[in-house]
């Protein structure tokens, strides 16, 4: 059960052990039993539907590709702000950091009526629009939706990554003839490879599962802002639940290899390191 | 030449400086001090990772206040060796050189002869994270000696080793240190490691170094009450000095003890345990100081016997015997004598 070698276990120990991993199980458990309460509701047609459907097609592959290009620009970001954070005190530290974790505790649905508000109400998102930025409705409203509720998952995981990084390390680095820019690539980049990656598979599994905010801001147009969580959405609001549920399934499943692939990779890099 | 000229930093409201210190090339200078001395801080202002309030840094003739650490052509061990976890240990040794862009194989010829130097040349596969203190310290030391630095600094290199290897690992130092020539700060809070490094020492205490000399400088002549306590000369006391004949005489609970320099007025003054002899009979030397004493503790300091005697009601006198022990009752009586050149008055008080 314990990770690596474990101590002698007496009974005390196998109780303790049993009594953690009992939460564990209730909670697992659960989470496969409504999986399976979904699955023995949908029915062959349900599933073919799925299957054959090309808007739902669409909408997968525009989950799929929004949602990683999302992960990416969080990364973009979480990176150098997690050094940022993590490194520098400057006036504003405690304020910045705050901020950074507004958008994991205020309701997605506020995320987008924010945006819909600041690009229709407001000189600067009416000038960026004007300037042909155009995201209400569109394609890349998606990924900022997306980007806005789920980036703080990787900042924050980067930085408290950049943390358990021992300055020290840094700074033999820079008496070893590196520069700042080379100590950060040399030293700190690779050893924070396991929070990036874990950072990165809480950006995607939140963006992959942005429902709200979406609604709100780019709408549910077929084939062309439709993403997974707004054909379940659509499907359910005509009364196809089966349909809607089979969609559930999908995204559950890509998003499962998703995340179980990013796992693997991010537990061979944090075993390499 | 390596060169500190009025070196002032703070932080917090700890201050250090203002230090002036001046290294002849090759050579291996300890700064001592204990912990919260400022040690670090002041290796970590050599190292241009702290930048200084004032004063200006000269390094190989080089004027490298204002250059960053990695243009100042230095070599830094700090504490706990900070081994890179990422990278094997020839990664680790050869981690400056590709800094310099040296081509792969130079850095392998390179890493190779640094390692056959430390003798870890089989631990270059190996990673950080399996290897024992003494290896660690083994590797970081040939990692900044192999981009052969202006400036060797050592930050407590053996402090985080067991007891038994330190004396080991710093004769090693100074080998390797004498084999490459490099100039080197060694910081540490313990005079037995001092003693087998330094050429000379610095006594760093609350930011400012109160006396610089060689090893046995200091331990003969510390510079006041506070030094001879921390370099644990053995006898520390306090007592009223006059001038008797060609002697001081100083005399404290009952007792007149002669010393050579010339003071007046209440003194403290230090006596090295090892210049303390402990006979059973009066010595058949002469000394100017020697006093009947009741032994009160006896413990065994390869290859010495450390006695504690009594020789007046509140006087206690320790010394380093080469009797064996077990003749060495508690209670017995014995006598203790040392020469006046033995008595060391310390600075600041007396005239």
């Amino acid at each position: 059960m314990a990770v690596g070698k474990s101590p002698v276990r007496g009974w005390r120990s196998r109780l303790f052990a049993a009594g953690t991993c009992l939460f564990l199980g209730i909670f697992v458990g659960t989470a496969l039993l409504f999986i399976a309460a979904d699955i023995l509701y949908v029915d062959k047609k349900a599933v073919m539907t799925v299957l054959t459907s090309g808007f739902i097609r669409q909408a997968l592959w525009m989950s799929v590709w929004t949602s990683f290009t999302t992960t990416a620009l969080a990364l973009l970001f979480a990176v150098p702000m997690g050094y940022a954070l993590s490194r520098y005190r400057f006036p504003g530290h405690l304020l910045a950091d705050t901020i950074v974790d507004l958008p994991i505790v205020f309701p997605p649905l506020v995320a987008g009526l924010t945006l819909l508000v600041f690009f229709h109400q407001t000189a600067v998102g009416r000038w960026i629009e004007r300037a042909g930025f155009e995201f209400a409705f569109q394609p890349r409203g998606i990924v900022l939706c997306q980007f806005v509720v789920s980036a703080s998952f990787a900042i924050r995981s980067v930085k408290s990554a950049f943390d358990d990084v021992d300055r020290r390390l840094e700074n033999v680095a820079l008496t070893l003839g590196y520069t700042q820019w080379g100590s950060f690539f040399r030293v700190s980049l690779p050893l924070v490879r396991g929070g990036i990656i874990a950072g990165g598979a809480l950006t995607l599994a939140r963006a992959f599962g942005t429902f709200a905010p979406l609604l709100i801001f780019v709408g549910s147009f077929r084939g062309r802002t439709e993403v997974l969580p707004t054909t379940i959405f659509l499907e359910q609001s005509v009364g196809n639940l089966e349909v809607a549920l089979a969609v559930a399934l999908l995204l559950i499943g890509v998003a499962t290899v998703c995340l179980v692939i990013m796992r693997l990779v991010g537990g061979r890099a944090v075993v390499q390191q | 030449m390596i060169s500190a000229k009025a070196i002032r930093f703070a932080v917090g409201d700890f201050r250090l400086g203002e230090i002036s210190l001046e290294l002849p090339l090759g050579e291996y200078f300890v700064i001592l001090g204990s912990p919260g001395s400022g040690k670090s801080l002041f290796l970590e202002c050599l190292c241009g990772l702290n930048r200084i309030d004032s004063g200006r840094i000269i390094i190989g003739g080089r004027d490298v206040t204002d250059l960053e650490p990695c243009d100042r052509g230095i070599g830094y061990v700090p504490q706990d060796y900070a081994l890179f976890p990422h990278l094997s240990v020839a990664q680790n040794i050869g981690f400056g050189l590709r800094a310099r862009g040296l081509p792969p194989a130079k850095i392998s010829e390179k890493v190779g002869g640094a390692a056959d130097q430390l003798g870890i040349g089989h631990l270059l596969d190996r990673w950080p994270s399996g290897l024992s203190g003494g290896e660690k310290q083994r590797v970081a030391l040939a990692r900044a000696l192999v981009v052969d630095p202006k400036i060797l600094l050592l930050d407590e290199p053996v402090s985080a080793l067991d007891e038994a290897l330190r004396a080991e690992v710093c004769l090693e130092l100074k080998r390797v240190q004498r084999e490459t020539g490099t100039t080197t700060i060694h910081v540490c809070h313990n005079f037995e490691e001092t003693r087998i490094v330094a050429d000379r020492v610095g006594l760093l205490r609350a930011g400012r170094l109160v006396q610089v000399g060689t090893p046995g400088e200091l331990f003969d002549r510390p510079a006041d009450t506070e030094a001879a306590r921390f370099l644990r000369v053995g006898n520390v006391l306090s007592g009223e000095a006059e001038r008797c004949d060609q002697l001081t005489r100083i005399t404290l609970d009952g007792l007149s003890i002669y010393a050579v320099k010339p003071a007046c007025g209440p003194v403290s003054f230090a006596i090295r345990a090892d210049r303390v002899l402990v006979t059973f009979e009066p010595p058949a030397t002469q000394s100017e100081n020697c006093l009947e004493a009741q032994v009160v503790s006896v413990s065994p300091r390869d290859p010495y016997v450390r006695v504690e005697a009594t020789v007046a009601p509140a006087t206690h006198l320790v010394a380093f015997a080469t009797l064996p022990m077990n003749r060495l009752a508690l209670g017995s009586r014995v006598y203790v004598s040392f020469p006046a050149s033995a008595v060391h008055i310390l600075a600041g008080e007396g005239s």
